[in-house]
């Protein structure tokens, strides 16, 4: 387990919390979680690590706020709840980050900011400059104003661009399932998780993709093709459960936790 | 709530700097009297749009820098900072009233694509039919024209136009009046408070249809401050 190690020195990671990991199965937000992050993350840029959180979230917030019970499906609802559920999202982070002193901002992407070459510099400049000013940079989907041509899809795509835009070392997917099996452990009890992945091979793909593996709304397929594109870019990637932020600190220290997706290691694959 | 089909809607540009004491802290009083004069104007039946300026000066005052940041890209930094605090300010004083408000970030560009413009109409009717006044303000942050401190005239117009809106009313600067500029192309009426600006409204939209209504549709001035000089 050599390459875990490789985990203890980066300094420039990307976080992602989908909305299954910061709320409750009602939809409702975990404001203990939420606090447990602002203090993980918060302890980590004390130590130097450059932190950025792309969070999912506000839509269900949102929908809080007014009081639906009911979750939406219309997408013009969709996005009106979206721009009033960020605005809440935003204050209960702001507030528990203040707790540790620590500076946020918020920015919100759509696919065209990030993807075309000749505009997402002046969002990596951004990003620097605020990692640069020691402030945690939130990050979400400007679902209010995205079509479908510009829209990521899913968070999972989303913080993959992201710390391939801005040239993290790592990207910790926080779910609610404890990493990659190699087999649906719901239906298998010799369903063993797979602590690291040097290569997604089209089985890999497929064993994602089965049914009944999918626990969190995104799902293990976008998560492993994010976890391709940072492994495409020369960066790690981890996923893991999320119900516990603290982990992250294990992750960082090298233990063995969820799965690892290795980066640029595909030419050394028998040494696992 | 009894929901009425003539609704009419109305943009209201805020100037943020208009609302803030010279240490950079928001002047709660005059903060709290527009969260109310708003409320007020949205319980009466109109739809109100607010597009506000003020993250850079609010990022400026998190960061306790002793300026605004000269640089475009320290701007942008601080603009992510600082849209955090204001859309905080205006939930917390529009909550007073239990006003819910919602945020509602565009990049400058939206009018060049047809389907964002309907999209972000789609959004801003939804927002409002909910009787929710959406806080509008450009995403400088990912900017990748000029950021001009606290001109958002144009940002007014586009919303507007983009939500066809029957009026834009801008607080002034200097005088503290409102102007109260015309979709319909009638001349701009100025008014001296809030107890005359919530009459003066109520009086223009007698014997008119709320523009959206109408099929011919409205454009605003191209320049505002022609019509009303700051």
């Amino acid at each position: 387990m050599e390459f875990r190690k490789i985990l203890r020195n980066k300094k420039r990671i990307v976080v992602k919390i989908g909305t299954s990991t910061l709320s409750f199965e009602n939809g409702r937000i975990n404001f203990h979680r939420l606090e447990k992050l602002a203090d993980v993350l918060s302890t980590l840029r004390k130590k130097g690590i450059q932190v950025v959180l792309v969070t999912s979230g506000a839509i269900g917030v949102g929908a809080a706020r007014i009081g639906m019970t009911q979750k939406p499906r219309e997408l013009n609802l969709k996005q009106a709840l979206a721009a009033i559920g960020q605005a809440e999202l935003m204050k209960m982070y702001q507030k528990f980050f203040e707790e540790h002193n620590q500076l946020v901002a918020q920015v919100l992407l759509t696919k065209d900011v990030v993807t075309i070459h000749r505009r997402n510099q002046h969002a990596r400049r951004t990003l620097d400059r605020l990692l640069d000013m020691g402030i945690i940079p939130i990050i979400n989907e400007n679902d209010t104003i995205a079509t479908y041509e510009i829209e990521f899809g899913d968070n999972d795509s989303l913080s993959a661009i992201v710390a391939t835009l801005i040239e993290a070392d790592l990207l910790v997917i926080l779910s609610d399932i404890d990493g990659l099996y190699s087999a649906d452990p719901r239906m298998e009890t010799s369903a063993e998780i797979i602590h690291s992945v040097f290569e997604i091979t089209p089985e890999l793909e497929q064993l994602a993709s089965g049914a009944g593996s999918s626990f969190s709304t995104g799902g293990m397929v976008t998560k492993i093709a994010a976890a391709k594109m940072c492994m495409q870019a020369g960066l790690d990637c981890i996923i893991t459960n999320g119900s516990e932020p603290a982990v992250i600190f294990d992750i960082l220290e090298g233990k063995k936790v969820g799965t690892h997706f290795v980066a640029g290691q595909q030419h050394i694959i028998n040494h696992a | 709530m009894e929901k009425s089909k003539r609704q009419f809607r109305i943009v209201v540009r805020i100037e943020m700097a208009t609302l803030i004491n010279r240490d950079g802290k928001i002047n709660r009083k005059k903060m709290d009297r527009l969260a109310m004069v708003l409320s007020n104007l949205n319980n009466s039946g109109k739809q109100i749009m607010v597009v506000s300026s003020g993250a850079i000066v609010l990022g400026s005052e998190k960061l306790n820098l002793s300026s605004i940041p000269g640089s475009k890209l320290d701007m942008q930094a601080t603009a992510a900072v600082g849209q955090v605090e204001l859309i905080r300010s205006y939930q917390r004083f529009f909550d007073e009233y239990g006003q819910i408000v919602a945020q509602v970030l565009v990049t400058s560009d939206i009018v060049e694509y047809p389907s964002r413009i309907e999209n972000t109409r789609n959004t801003f009717d939804m927002l409002l039919s909910m009787n929710i006044i959406p806080i509008v303000n450009e995403n400088d942050p990912v900017s990748t024209t000029d950021i001009e401190l606290d001109d958002n005239y144009p940002l007014a117009l586009k919303v507007a136009n983009i939500a066809r809106a029957d009026f834009i009313v801008i607080k002034s600067a200097t005088n503290g009046y409102y102007c109260i500029v015309q979709g319909n192309g009638k001349p701009a009426v100025e008014v001296e408070n809030e107890i005359t600006l919530q009459e003066k409204i109520e009086e223009l939209c007698k014997g008119i249809t709320p523009a959206r209504l109408d099929s011919s549709g409205i454009v605003f001035p191209v320049s505002m401050e022609e019509i009303c000089p700051r």
